[in-house]
């Protein structure tokens, strides 16, 4: 993993989106989260699902920005939902999404990690408020970074 | 809901064996390549255990689970802040349980603080605002 610094990314935009929330993914979600369906409403936690559905990139090409990869460890350290709508199965959202923050972190117990937080707003087609804003940390950690 | 009092205990969402199997569907959902929640190989590698690690969409999910059944109903959910304060593994006891810290009458809010632990370790914590009308 890279000890680069990656503070340039500030204010990437992701390509975003337009996404439609299929049924069974619905359905299969809150079967992972040991939740009871209730109609047609989403499970809350589906507005991180949805923004990062909707994102344009995967979880692996956002990890990829700061050279990380799938085996080296990289972890959820933040999440922020706002709703100011509710998410239905089966409706389409349009997503937007930028990177507001990078930042070098030295823990005690992590080490040498940057953190990455990027934002993303989940909103109904021509609405003018979104129903949903997505903001995520992920750290990454450098260990080669505290070595040095 | 009836109207809470500041300092109103919640009741605890309480998952009694955290399911590696169900971390494997998420992942699935997810598209998410990261083998820490399903390769224990990768996880021990790492650095983090023997094994799996659950993902913090399902951990988000509990916590919200807990916001959720006090308030009464999802969409009353307006806002949840957390934090990612240590792993949860496959196999641990997982309990989410908070109290009212305050609240807003003329907005008709309520502000509650939640906090997890994974066999009595913290978790997760953050705070969530609902709708108490």
């Amino acid at each position: 993993m890279s000890a680069r610094d990656y503070s340039h990314l500030v204010g990437h935009r992701f390509p975003g989106g337009t996404y439609t929330f299929p049924e069974y993914v619905n359905w299969l979600w809150e079967d992972a989260v040991l939740s009871e369906h209730d109609g047609g409403l989403a499970h809350p936690s589906l507005g991180y699902y949805i923004a990062m559905a909707g994102l344009g990139v995967s979880i692996g090409e956002v990890m990829a920005l700061l050279e990380g990869t799938p085996e080296s460890g990289v972890m959820f350290g933040e999440n922020e939902l706002e709703f100011h709508g509710s998410l239905r199965a089966g409706a389409t959202y349009e997503c937007e999404g930028e990177i507001t923050a990078v930042e070098r972190k030295t823990g005690k117990r992590a080490g040498v990690f940057d953190k990455l937080t990027f934002r993303i707003q989940v909103g109904e087609p021509g609405a003018s408020v979104p129903s949903v804003v997505c903001t995520n940390t992920w750290i990454f950690p450098r260990k080669e970074a505290g070595d040095g | 809901m009836a109207e809470p009092d500041v300092g109103t205990r919640l009741e605890p969402y309480v998952v009694e064996r955290v399911d590696a199997e169900k971390m494997k569907l998420m992942a699935a959902i997810l598209q998410d390549p990261n083998p820490i929640h399903f390769d224990v190989e990768v996880v021990r590698a790492l650095g983090y255990g023997e094994r799996p690690i659950n993902q913090g969409p399902i951990n988000m999910a509990w916590f919200m689970a807990c916001a959720v059944r006090f308030a009464g109903g999802r969409e009353r959910l307006l806002r949840t802040q957390m934090r990612f304060l240590a792993n949860v593994f496959a196999g641990e006891r997982f309990v989410a349980e908070g109290t009212v810290t305050a609240l807003d009458h003329e907005a008709g809010t309520a502000e509650l603080e939640i906090e997890c632990t994974a066999d009595g370790r913290p978790v997760l914590a953050g705070t969530a605002t609902v709708a108490t009308r």
